[in-house]
């Protein structure tokens, strides 16, 4: 041991060169320890004599080594460091990475034995979706250690949704342990309000209440109604008179359509019935438009309390509202609701009147001088 | 006129039978969509089958006589390098005439084709010293730090670091300026207090690129080794090896050569260290042994007879 020591320490401190000639602002490195003579660095060649650099080596070894450079200090007593990535000087993050660089070829290896990868196209399309929303680049910042910058975060979210992709590969073909050592990685990266953020855009599913009424919104320009709505009681089997109408008159034999059994339905608008309350058609046409297009005219009861605005925002609130109701009852109905655009709450407000024109739109008459 | 013909044997016609029942299995399934477990279970399944056929079939094929496969340099380098391996890697090949420096001629065999080609007869033995150097640092419990900072050659410097444990490190992106030479600042006191920061050695893949790392290395007086193209001045660094900076194939045969040296020097120690316990161990039991020994032959006396006040 004493021997390679030994060994050690002529590689790595070999005595004093006897010239040291630099003119260049790069010196090439210096092979002796410690002694900073001014005398040696001055720019220039210089040849030292026999006597000086004896001197000097007595000097440098006879010196207590202090600074923690080069000295017994450095040499053995301290720990390596501990990761392999210490000279980055970003340890924690390249760490992070190789991880997950070693979790992806584990994953992909496996895969490949399974005989899952590579993909065929058509099989890809047949995966389940699995929407992840991974953690912003600031809480990233706390995880990583390190300050997190669009690169940096763009080169851990590429691996991170190839290891998605291997999560989705696993969970169809029903490989529960390798999908549970995949999600247990993917967790610590993925946020917090996941479920939030997918959950964006999605409409809340109306519930119906104890006695089966829906309770809906709706808006149109600066109106918002409320709107309650009731399935009908489906009429009765009439009890029927004695007589057969279509017997006494020799028609029983002729092909017929059945008979269809029409419910009456009210339209109540604050309280007044609909034809009091908008007595132009052209509402009542809107109103009435939704129902007629998912074919369930006299099917519902319909209760609205609207407030704001003038008769064609009025109206238009009361139609949303009642489309969103159907809807609520009849969720089958929402395709056709949607091509003719009624769940739509209709964005076009009034727009605002901007300097230098009469109205919104409207110039001053051009004149020419 | 028939019988004479040739006839195949009868597992390999079932086979073609079978071969064809699997294509067009897959063929079949590849306008189906996958939609239960038992639908990925059959594609599983088809194909754990074609892969078994092609496994069996193989070994009616013709049979390649020469042992050859091209080495996977990165995972299982070899140990020294060879004059045909570094010429295969295009080692010889250096930057442009016009941009040579004048300190690289030594290690130039010539120009063609408007380049510096390498004299690999240099680059051989001074990768030999190379190696040793490692060796020798390693078996010192030497901290040895591994720099290519390109994306082609970061694997390569992770590779090489890995085979070194604990005193292997490896700089994959930018080395950041004053890591050794404003340590206290970038590691914090508490770091530098408790753990070796300087490093014993450092290798570069890529000079030209890190020249703030070879300047740090020389004020820190940490020796250096590094793969000089024939643009650079072979000076800058302790142990050049003129060799192309460009091809990471020669990297990581290079790379390979030090690490691999690098691991020798550690099992060295390691055999060294296991050697001296032993000896020590050996010695101990001798020494218990005498001691048990000389216990028998004269009786004990006790302390109180033994010092008389």
């Amino acid at each position: 041991m004493n021997i390679l020591r030994s060994q050690a320490f002529s590689v790595l401190r070999r005595p004093l060169c006897r010239r040291l000639a630099t003119t260049r602002p790069f010196v090439p490195p210096v092979q002796a320890q410690l002694v900073f003579h001014d005398t040696l660095f001055a720019p220039g060649a210089k040849e030292l004599d026999d006597n000086t650099v004896d001197a000097l080596e007595a000097e440098t070894n006879e010196r207590e080594f202090e600074d923690d450079d080069f000295d017994a200090n450095n040499f053995q007593d301290k720990a390596h460091p501990d990761s392999p990535n210490f000279y980055t000087g970003r340890s924690s993050y390249y760490d992070n990475i190789v991880e997950l660089q070693n979790a992806i070829s584990r994953t992909r290896g496996t895969l490949q034995r399974l005989h899952l990868l590579p993909l065929p196209e058509f099989a890809w399309k047949c995966l389940k979706p699995m929407p992840t929303v991974w953690k912003t680049p600031e809480e990233m910042t706390t995880d990583f250690e390190t300050a997190m910058t669009i690169s940096r975060y763009r080169k851990v979210t590429a691996l991170l949704n190839e290891l998605n992709e291997y999560l989705r590969i696993a969970t169809t073909a029903g490989y529960a342990d390798v999908a549970d050592r995949i999600g247990s990685i993917i967790s610590i990266f993925e946020s917090g309000k996941k479920e939030a953020f997918l959950a964006r855009g999605v409409r809340k599913p109306v519930q119906l209440d104890q006695y089966g009424r829906s309770y809906t919104f709706g808006k149109r320009k600066t109106s918002a109604a409320r709107v309650w709505m009731i399935p009908v009681k489906p009429l009765s089997h009439e009890s029927g008179s004695d007589v057969n109408v279509e017997e006494a008159f020799g028609l029983s034999d002729k092909p017929r359509r059945p008979p269809v059994n029409v419910t009456v339905s009210t339209i109540l608008i604050n309280n007044l019935p609909i034809a009091e309350y908008f007595p132009q058609p052209v509402d009542r046409e809107r109103i009435v438009r939704p129902l007629k297009i998912a074919g369930v005219l006299g099917k519902y009861n319909v209760f609205t309390i609207v407030r704001g605005g003038g008769t064609t925002g009025q109206s238009g609130a009361v139609a949303h509202g009642i489309a969103k109701g159907i809807f609520a009852h009849e969720p089958e109905t929402g395709a056709i609701l949607k091509r003719a655009k009624l769940l739509r709450r209709d964005p076009r407000m009034v727009e605002r009147k901007k300097t230098g024109l009469a109205k919104a739109r409207k110039r001053y008459t051009w004149v020419k001088r | 006129m028939h019988s004479l013909r040739p006839r195949l044997s009868n597992p390999v016609r079932f086979s073609f039978k079978f071969c064809k029942n699997c294509t067009r299995q897959l063929s079949q399934q590849a306008q189906g969509p996958l939609e239960t477990e038992n639908d990925w279970t059959d594609f599983q399944q088809t194909r754990t089958s074609l892969k078994t056929l092609m496994d069996a079939m193989s070994q009616y094929g013709s049979t390649q006589t020469s042992q050859w496969s091209l080495r996977d340099s990165l995972h299982r380098p070899t140990k020294d390098a060879t004059l045909s391996a570094l010429l295969a890697s295009g080692a010889h090949f250096g930057h442009a005439s016009s941009r040579m420096n004048p300190n690289f001629l030594p290690y130039a065999y010539g120009t063609r084709a408007g380049i510096t080609l390498i004299d690999l007869d240099h680059t051989l033995p001074l990768l030999r010293r190379a190696a040793k150097v490692v060796r020798a640092v390693a078996a010192n419990d030497g901290q040895i730090v591994f720099i290519g900072t390109r994306a082609d050659i970061r694997p390569v410097v992770q590779k090489a670091a890995q085979r070194l444990g604990t005193q292997g490190f490896h700089v994959g992106d930018r080395w950041l300026p004053g890591t050794l030479t404003n340590k206290w600042q970038m590691f914090g006191h508490e770091t530098v207090r408790s753990k070796r920061i300087v490093p014993d050695l450092v290798i570069l893949l890529n000079p030209i690129q890190n020249m703030n790392a070879i300047q740090e290395c020389a004020l820190s007086n940490v020796p250096t080794i590094a793969i000089v193209d024939s643009n650079v001045d072979p000076r800058i660094v302790m142990y050049p090896i003129p060799a192309n900076d460009e091809s990471p194939r020669t990297a990581e045969i290079i790379a390979g050569v030090l690490s691999i040296a690098g691991r020798e020097g550690i099992a060295i120690r390691e055999a060294e260290t296991q050697r001296m316990r032993m000896a020590v161990d050996s010695a101990w039991e001798d020494f218990n042994k005498m001691q048990v020994m000389q216990d028998a032959r004269q009786p004990q006396r006790s302390d109180a007879e033994a010092f008389d006040y």
